[in-house]
């Protein structure tokens, strides 16, 4: 389809204003508050009417790509439409007017949603102990890490268990988060795209800590040995973590409870629907076995009669991990997501995510190699190589997507693949999208390599140079010349 | 069922052709028979108009401070927010859209990002801020990390008077380090930091890091802190600040501080029970290449316009893995953006004219607690803007502050580390806020509550 995005010479907001307004004055002293406590220069910042700020913000909205507008094939992303509807309900003022410090008594309401939507993920799951505190899936990731430490510094064992294992496919936050958790990260190879048994076989021992698995992985593929993972992990005594980001894949399929994991993350701002919100807020979930439960964040949200409080009564307890009892916000949008699609709804998803992808994969495999087996689950992965004879590459290809009207894929990951795409249209995207998707990439893969070097061209600013960014590192205002340069 | 997944049965049927299947069920067929599920038991789906009257009904079990005489605070603040930032927020170009790893196509989003950055450098008078952490405790978390990066130590040090659930979220951020974490005392009477022992504890070579807050737990500004990094010299100085604060409060980076972080929620941003949150997040220019998070940098596009992007990149996870300088990835993106458009739309002016106003009411709301009997109001001894500590001589701080509730007056929060066998030196101490909720009747109807609430509880010890 044609696209073209607002192009607007908006400047920064500071420019505004015009030449000096208003001159600011300090602020006038507070009582009580020492003389050398108070700003001496009054914060520079511009005063605009209303109507000035709104049209700079909307004219910004106007040069940014949402779902809303368009298809994000973004592989791992899970980039689906966000219900209108778990918006509208999180604006509620009994919803968004709850401090997290208000006596229980006020926010029965609150809690009895965090209640619910933990009772139905640990259904989900498989995994009995829930808890909606992380903010993020990294967060979360981050924090179960810090519960195995616990629960091996209970039983004795961390001054051995210093090992984190991942697959080589591993998104990289799992390595940074067992790193962070002070593990030494340790990746496991893989063999045509799944985890190799026999590698793990011979990497675990004594002082293996945990490994860490996407399920379906990066790849796309769901890991078919997972039975003899699980038992090698825990022969070691090791613990199984789930990385939830591909679970859009699986729902009431199987579940990491019924793969043997012991602990998982999710990210309801993919399975569940909540709005990315141009790179956050999430929400992430924990997901244990009682054994691990024991060790989740405090407090935790329970059910006395028709009552529910917030039991800080967890001696294992890691504590805290963020102020409050995790993002509320994202978690009611999620649970009115749950609730709508329920049992069928939810497996309907999970069925149509990787028809989606197999469709396509189907299609796209005409056009570029894909590299392993083609049985796959959420997303699928090509690869850009053949494209390099005549001097192109995957990001070429990837920003003359934008051309089309559709987000570049994720490129470049994972990295065991030469030029990755990786492609993920999930259940809400329709036969019309793949169908144009499957088209537009045609034209691209087919276009003139000076026509692809020089894309995109249909976007609010042409290809972007990064290099300079990092050389210069104009971060904010004070960065930036006093004059603005000429366009060269 | 919401009409959320597009097609018919038929056309589902017809792809599925296409790839040479005939039923769903073989798109599964790499899943083991061993580890496939019966039904999940959540439940049949609904209808949007159940799902609304079902979730409306769950909500009107709340009781939203906006129906209380509101004096609750903290790093969370309950503020007005003009309409026209939601307005913004709604924007589903901004709010569905991804990480702007595509910088062409999301330059929207990235300016925003930039102008956010922009505004944490001038309120926090330091070099370079980042796009944003999770909220103001985990950049607190951040800030420990960088610090131990750039200072050699195995020892830091934060104030004792800093509220409960920091202190945890900071040790869980340093538990797979193998540093301690060591409390900086306070003056019993004014709640003011011991700089001596800081500084002397400072000195002695192994600490990495130290951690003050603007205003402190006790909602306190403590002088004594613009001095304190010059006595503990090249150890990396932390401080925790208030952005509203920071409109009437000289910039942390102006008296030494190295990094500055901050719950920003309160700009732009309803509470929701704790979260989404802000973590605000600044340091010096030397030491960013060791920071965390995405940062948003201006560049030019091929054409030679102006531009912005995502850089520095190589500290982040998705390109370093395991020596990334932080596992973050998904961020608080839009709420960095509520940042920007709320404090321009109220503007400075605006803004430093709200720490005043709530400044008075917190003075206003001390004279009028001072005289109860069975309550030392402010607590400390010492300045304070829009909230400080209350002490509770008669009775326990929670008792007190349930008695209140019931006459529809959310008087503040405990102190106390709700954990069962914590360590509680401060006794019974809440902090009470001023808000724009709660004026002079609201201040009246408190001091009121506080006295019949006091009336028959019987004098201490």
């Amino acid at each position: 389809m044609t696209f073209r995005q607002a192009r607007y010479d908006e400047p920064p907001v500071w420019q505004l204003a015009g030449a000096a307004r208003r001159a600011p004055e300090p602020p006038a002293p507070i009582p009580g508050i020492p003389d050398r406590f108070r700003r001496r220069r009054a914060v520079d910042w511009p005063e605009l009417s209303e109507l000035e700020v709104v049209r700079h913000y909307t004219r910004l909205s106007q040069m940014n790509f949402g779902i809303d507008s368009m298809p994000y094939p973004l592989g791992s992303c899970t980039m689906k439409y966000n219900p209108k509807v778990s918006e509208q309900l999180a604006r509620r003022d009994a919803a968004a007017s709850l401090h997290p410090y208000q006596p229980v008594e006020t926010v029965q309401g609150a809690l009895e949603i965090l209640w619910r939507l933990e009772t139905a993920l640990a259904k989900v799951t498989g995994l009995p102990e829930v808890s909606l505190q992380p903010a993020a899936g990294a967060h979360g990731e981050y924090a179960a890490l810090l519960m195995v430490r616990a629960y091996f510094r209970d039983r004795g064992e961390l001054a051995q268990r210093t090992e984190v294992l991942l697959p080589d496919t591993a998104h990289g936050t799992n390595p940074a988060s067992a790193h962070m958790a002070g593990f030494t990260a340790r990746e496991i190879p893989s063999v045509d795209g799944c985890v190799d048994v026999a590698a793990l076989k011979a990497a675990v021992n004594e002082h293996t800590a945990a490994f860490m698995l996407t399920n379906p992985n990066t790849a796309g593929l769901f890991e078919s040995e997972i039975g003899a993972i699980a038992e090698t992990v825990h022969g070691v005594g090791g613990m199984l973590y789930y990385d939830g980001a591909n679970l859009n894949a699986i729902l009431g399929v199987t579940n990491p409870g019924r793969m043997g994991f012991d602990v998982a993350h999710l990210n309801l701002h993919k399975t569940f629907a909540t709005p990315h919100g141009g790179g956050g807020p999430g929400a992430g979930v924990l997901a244990a076995t009682e054994t691990l439960g024991a060790y989740l964040p405090v407090p935790r949200v329970v059910k006395q009669g028709r009552a529910f409080r917030l039991d800080y009564d967890r001696p294992k307890s890691i504590g805290k991990i963020k102020t409050g009892y995790g993002n509320f916000g994202l978690d009611l949008r999620a649970y009115a997501f749950l609730l709508s699609h329920g049992e069928e709804g939810l497996r309907h998803i999970s069925r149509r995510a990787v028809l989606n992808a197999n469709y396509l994969g189907k299609k796209l495999g005409h056009l570029l190699p894909r590299p392993f087996r083609t049985l796959v689950k959420h997303e699928f992965l090509l690869s850009g190589a053949p494209l390099k004879a005549n001097g192109v590459r995957t990001l070429d290809l990837a920003k003359r997507l934008l051309d089309e009207g559709y987000h570049a894929p994720t490129v470049y990951f994972p990295s065991l693949v030469e030029e990755a795409l990786m492609i993920e249209f999930p259940e809400t995207e329709s036969r019309r999208e793949l169908d144009g998707f499957a088209e537009a990439f045609d034209r691209a893969v087919h276009d003139t390599p000076e026509h692809l070097h020089d894309a995109p061209h249909s976007t609010s600013v042409r290809r972007v140079d990064e290099v300079l960014a990092a050389r210069q590192l104009h971060l904010s205002r004070k960065d930036l010349p006093a004059t603005p340069a000429q366009p060269s | 069922m919401a009409r959320w997944i597009p097609d018919d049965a038929e056309t589902e049927a017809a792809l599925l052709h296409e790839i040479g299947l005939h039923d769903a069920e073989e798109l599964f067929a790499d899943v083991p028979r061993r580890v496939r599920l019966g039904r999940m038991g959540v439940g049949a789906g609904r209808e949007e108009i159940d799902v609304v009257r079902t979730i409306d009904k769950m909500l009107a079990r709340n009781r939203p401070y906006t129906g209380f005489a509101n004096f609750l605070g903290g790093r969370i603040a309950p503020r007005f927010l003009p309409a026209a930032v939601d307005a913004i927020l709604l924007r589903s170009e901004f709010y569905t859209s991804y990480t702007p790893y595509q910088p062409e196509a999301s330059q929207g989003m990235l300016q925003a990002l930039f102008e956010f950055q922009s505004l944490w450098v001038e309120l926090s008078g330091l070099d370079a801020a980042n796009a944003s952490l999770y909220d103001g405790a985990t950049a607190a978390g951040e800030a420990l990390l960088l610090s131990r990066r750039i200072h050699e130590g195995d020892r830091y040090l934060v104030p004792a008077s800093l509220p409960w659930e920091e202190k945890s979220v900071l040790a869980n951020y340093a538990a797979g380090t193998g540093i301690r974490i060591q409390e900086i005392p306070f003056d019993p009477v004014t709640g003011r930091l011991d700089v001596d022992w800081t500084k002397r504890e400072a000195r002695s070579g192994d600490v990495f890091g130290v951690l003050v807050d603007v205003p402190n737990g006790f909602g306190h500004v403590d002088e004594g802190l613009l001095d304190l990094k010059s006595t503990i010299g090249a150890v990396p100085l932390t401080v925790v600040a208030d952005p509203l604060a920071l409109t009437v409060l000289e910039p942390p980076g102006e008296w030494g501080a190295d990094i500055v972080v901050g719950e920003g929620q309160g700009f732009g941003a309803s509470p929701s029970f704790g979260g989404p949150l802000l973590g605000l997040f600044a340091c010096r220019r030397e030491h960013l290449r060791f920071s965390p998070g995405r940062i948003v940098g201006a560049t030019r596009d091929a054409d030679g316009r102006p531009a912005f992007t995502l850089t520095l990149q190589t500290r982040e996870q998705h390109i370093r893995r395991s020596r990334a300088t932080s596992n973050i990835c998904t961020n608080q993106s839009l709420l960095a953006l509520a940042f920007v458009v709320y404090a321009t739309t109220v503007g400075p002016k605006g803004l430093a004219d709200l720490e005043r106003t709530l400044s008075e009411r917190a003075r206003t709301l001390a004279g009028a607690l001072a005289g109860i009997d069975g309550l030392k109001a402010p607590r400390f001894d010492s300045p304070y803007l829009h909230e400080f500590t209350v002490g509770v001589t008669r009775g326990t701080a929670a008792g007190f502050l349930d008695r209140l509730r019931r006459k529809k007056v959310l008087g503040g929060h405990p102190l106390a580390d709700p954990r069962p066998g914590a360590v509680n030196p401060l006794g019974e101490v809440y902090l009470t806020a001023a808000t724009e909720f709660s004026g002079d009747k609201e201040i009246a109807k408190y001091a009121k509550a506080a006295r019949a609430a006091l009336a028959h509880v019987p004098g201490a010890a």
